[in-house]
């Protein structure tokens, strides 16, 4: 019973169809404790969908997903007590930090998590202030959802999720549209994430942040995993990236040594650093 | 349709409130019992969408547009108590933030529309689809005729309302103190912009959105269709209801509907917009006020009908005399000739005018001349002022005027306390001084007396002006001026009457609109939540007006990137498709972020059960200045009794 409890999600031959298509494809992955895994894949290749089935907000057709060696399904969830400590311990930011930010207000938004938890009012108002300070947002707190930028929606966003001081924290696209400085604010917030504390599941189509803010990635294709790795090992794998839709092989065909290519700036690093 | 505040007396107001509350009372006690957790985010959603809905310009035949309310299509995805819940939130919105509708008068409005609408449109698409398939032609007709009849039966109601007024409520020299018409006038004249503009436009967005949910996810017609054969072939017979919204059906639709035309004697009568239903933007435009001239002077031939009909077929008989025939006096067919007769004069001169002023606008279309605005821009722009117009408001808000500091529940009460009154006092000099207090408000809370001129005292006088103008020669009564020519007596109750319906609708108007530009939303919810209402509604409300932002805004870049695509002018039938599509992209939208904000709720723990952090404490300074309010008011009834 040892093993079971070191991974926080256990993930097997996993099919899910929305909508009559199908999202994900027996797909088996897993996370442990403490790590800080990056799914990479292009669009519509079932990164969203399987942070929403870790997050216990739709269950599996087909196959078993498992966090920390208790089976997660919707009879599970039922139940209030266990409900109540798994929304404790995971949390999502989901892409679109609109549909997050349902609340009146910045306060509000961050108080609806433990106020749903039922924390006594006195000790929602702590924390709450605590992480309007730690994200710098105090300044919002009376601000309307439709008042934010783009980039202050997602840290609301992220806050509203920090809140509950979740154990593991889901990310759906966290730096996905955004200016490069709240693109690196967000960044520095998972880099500082590695200590080992937060188990960190962040999906990406972003490269360049990729081994800051992870351990080991898995790369999606057609709702199955097409590969898993180190950041470095995955990064190098161009028959890989280019399988999976990440990158594009004309942009890159001066890495397989043309050198016909004009000289220029990389975005990202192909060679190892 | 949206009634103001001051054209029904309180006691109507409280009573139709009365038969709305256990309406409600099962809504609320149905959609909590179903839960479906799902329900909140998605009522919420749908009361934003409705509310962006009914700022679209649906195009209708003849070169009119109109605005739809949306009950049709709410009845039929959420079913009819939560589509209760739904439209009375979005109206309450409208009321709170747009002054469609009055404050006192919401109850009515929930009544007419929300409660009275749902439940008709939900029937009679339950009888008219039958048991036939979720995605057959038969329910786009149903959805059609649902939306037709709901926003009539619902019209019918507000007619009845305004109808019944002068008979219980007038003061001893027979002045009527609220809506001065009687039924016999008040029905025509609603129903005919009704049966024709109005209905239109929800049949319109009825089908159109229908037809729309039966190609892109017909499970939500599941929800209401309990009979419906269960459908396993997917995509094939999506098509057919694509093409069923042009071909025989629409045909059919559309002959039905000439038929209601023709069985509607006057239905020529409603020269651009429905009677009732002007819109604050439309004043500014000449265009516009001239058709509510036209529409409210149209307004008195029905007047003529069955028994008052000496008097007003001299009106009509007047420039006709020489050549009347001789039973125009004498029968219904006299009226209706002559009231064709003036219908044809008042759109010939609106015409007219229109050619004037223009400068031929449809013909130089191309070679840059003045262009009529198309309903793609109309909308576009008129969703972009109600944005800006709403974040004017809490600018506004956050300043530090006298009624910003206050405590919002005092506002809330007190402002509320002196609407009541406004609406409740007999007498004329008591209204007025109601209106200065008001107007004293907002000079002490730096509110620029310009923009209330604007935006609420020569909005009403235009919209209730027109409304209140034929009064002073239709109420019976002592004459005390006739017009030289048309010998049209002006009466001294009929002058009293129109001055209690303008003066009311101001001071009301002017009231609301100070609670709305001291007040933030979120400290109004509150304030709300303070005094008992349900968690579930107040949350609901919070939701609506976050998302109706959202909502606003996409519709808006759709209608902008339409714009810039349209080359050319379309064609009616195009420019209806182009409208309910755009509608229907809407509704996609909104079911698909009510989903996903559902989602992100319960992520965050949401099990259906709403919770909120209360936390407002009244101070001796806050129950004085409160007491202050209501004191005043007290008086001001006392005085006016």
């Amino acid at each position: 019973m040892t093993e079971p409890a070191v991974l926080a999600f256990d993930v097997r031959e996993v099919s899910y169809r929305y909508n009559q298509v199908e999202a994900l494809n027996s797909l088996s992955m897993h996370v442990k404790r403490g790590e800080r895994v990056a799914l990479l894949g292009a669009n519509g290749s079932g990164k969203s969908t399987l942070l929403r089935l870790l997050a216990g907000l739709c269950f599996p057709e087909h196959g078993e997903i498992s966090f920390l060696g208790e089976s997660l399904t919707e009879r599970r969830l039922q139940d209030e007590q266990f409900f109540f400590s798994f929304r404790r311990r995971v949390g999502l930011v989901f892409q679109n930090a609109d549909v997050q930010l349902f609340s009146p207000s910045v306060f509000d938004e961050l108080a609806f998590g433990p106020l749903q938890l039922r924390w006594p009012a006195p000790k929602i108002r702590e924390r709450v202030d605590e992480v309007l300070r730690a994200m710098d947002i105090a300044h919002l707190q009376d601000r309307a959802p439709h008042r934010l930028s783009g980039g202050e929606k997602k840290r609301v966003a992220l806050a509203s999720v920090l809140v509950l001081d979740p154990e593991v924290l889901l990310l759906d696209e966290p730096s996905g549209a955004l200016d490069p400085s709240s693109q690196a604010r967000i960044v520095d917030f998972l880099v500082s994430c590695g200590n080992g504390s937060k188990t960190v599941i962040t999906s990406t189509h972003d490269m360049d942040t990729l081994e800051d803010i992870a351990d080991r990635c898995y790369v999606f294709a057609n709702g199955r995993v097409a590969g898993e790795g180190a950041p470095l090992d995955i990064l190098h794998n161009v028959e890989l990236l280019e399988r999976a839709k990440l990158i594009h092989p004309h942009a890159h065909a001066h890495a397989r040594g043309n050198g016909a290519v004009q000289p220029h700036p990389h975005v990202h690093r192909h060679e190892g650093g | 349709m949206h009634i103001p505040d001051g054209y029904l007396s309180p006691s109507t107001c409280a009573g139709l409130a009365a038969a709305a509350a256990p309406f409600w009372y099962v809504a609320l006690k149905r959609v909590k019992s179903v839960l479906h957790a799902r329900l909140i985010p998605l009522i919420s959603l749908f009361a934003a969408f409705s509310f962006v809905i009914m700022m679209f310009n649906l195009p209708l035949p003849g070169g009119t547009t109109g605005h739809g309310v949306g009950m049709g299509v709410a009845s039929i995805v959420l079913g009819p108590w939560a589509s209760i819940l739904a439209i009375s939130i979005a109206l309450t919105i409208q009321a709170v933030f747009f002054g469609d509708g009055g404050i006192t008068a919401l109850g009515a409005n929930c009544f007419n529309m929300a409660i009275v609408g749902s439940l008709v449109g939900y029937a009679t698409y339950r009888l008219v689809a039958w048991r036939s398939g979720l995605r057959s032609a038969r329910r786009v007709v149903a959805a059609g005729l649902a939306g037709y009849t709901a926003i009539n039966v619902a019209a019918l109601c507000a007619a009845i309302e305004f109808g019944i007024q002068p008979l219980l409520f007038h003061d001893a020299s027979g002045t009527p103190l609220y809506a001065p018409y009687a039924l016999r006038i008040a029905i025509p004249a609603m129903m005919l912009g009704h049966l024709t503009l109005a209905g239109l436009a929800e049949l319109v967005i009825s089908s159109g959105m229908v037809a729309y949910l039966q190609r892109t996810d017909p499970g939500l017609l599941r929800h209401t269709a309990p009979d419906a054969p269960p459908s396993i072939e997917p995509a094939q017979p999506a098509r057919e209801a694509q093409d069923a919204l042009r071909l025989p059906t629409a045909r059919k639709l559309w002959l039905a509907l000439a038929a209601l035309l023709i069985f509607t004697p006057l239905g020529i009568l409603a020269v651009g917009s429905a009677w009732g239903e002007w819109s604050a933007q439309d004043f500014s435009s000449p265009q516009a006020r001239r058709e509510i001239a036209a529409a409210s002077h149209n307004q008195a031939p029905p007047s003529a009908a069955p028994r008052g009909l000496e008097r007003l077929s001299s009106i009509w008989s007047a420039p006709l005399s020489r050549y009347a025939p001789s039973f125009i006096r004498s029968a219904s067919f006299g009226y209706l000739v002559s009231a064709m007769v003036g219908v044809g004069l008042i759109i010939a001169l609106a015409l007219l005018l229109n050619w004037l002023l223009a400068g031929r606008p449809m013909v130089h279309a191309a070679a840059g001349g003045r262009r009529r605005r198309s309903f793609v821009e109309k909308t576009a722009r008129g969703l972009l002022e109600a944005t800006e117009q709403v974040l004017f408001a809490e600018d506004m808000a956050a300043t530090s005027g006298f009624l910003q500091c206050l405590d919002p529940r005092v506002k809330l009460i007190g402002i509320g306390a002196l609407i009541a009154a406004a609406v409740a006092v007999h007498r004329l000099w008591v209204l007025a001084a109601i209106l200065a207090l008001g107007v004293l408000l907002a000079l002490v809370s730096h509110i620029p007396i310009r923009l209330l001129t604007a935006r609420v005292w020569l909005a009403v006088l235009a919209f209730t002006g027109a409304i209140a103008l034929p009064a002073i020669f239709l109420t019976p009564g002592a004459a005390v001026y006739r017009l030289p020519l048309l010998e049209w007596p002006v009466t001294q109750q009929g002058l009293r009457t129109a001055g209690f319906l303008i003066l009311r609708a101001e001071t009301a108007a002017t009231l609301s609109m100070l609670l709305i530009l001291s007040t933030l939303w979120t400290r109004l919810l509150r304030a709300l939540r303070y005094f008992g209402a349900p968690v579930v509604v107040v949350a609901i409300l919070g939701m609506t007006y976050r998302y109706m932002f959202l909502f606003l805004a996409t519709a808006c870049d759709m209608f902008e990137s339409r714009e810039s695509r349209i080359v050319g002018v379309l064609d009616p039938a195009d420019r209806r498709r182009l409208a309910a599509a755009s509608a229907g992209v809407l509704l996609g939208k909104t079911l698909q972020v009510s989903g996903e904000v559902h989602m992100a709720m319960q992520a965050r723990g949401f099990r259906g059960e709403v919770r909120l952090l209360d936390e407002l404490q009244m101070r001796p300074h806050d129950w004085l200045r409160l007491a202050a309010f209501v004191g005043a008011a007290t008086l001001a009834v006392w005085l006016g009794r």
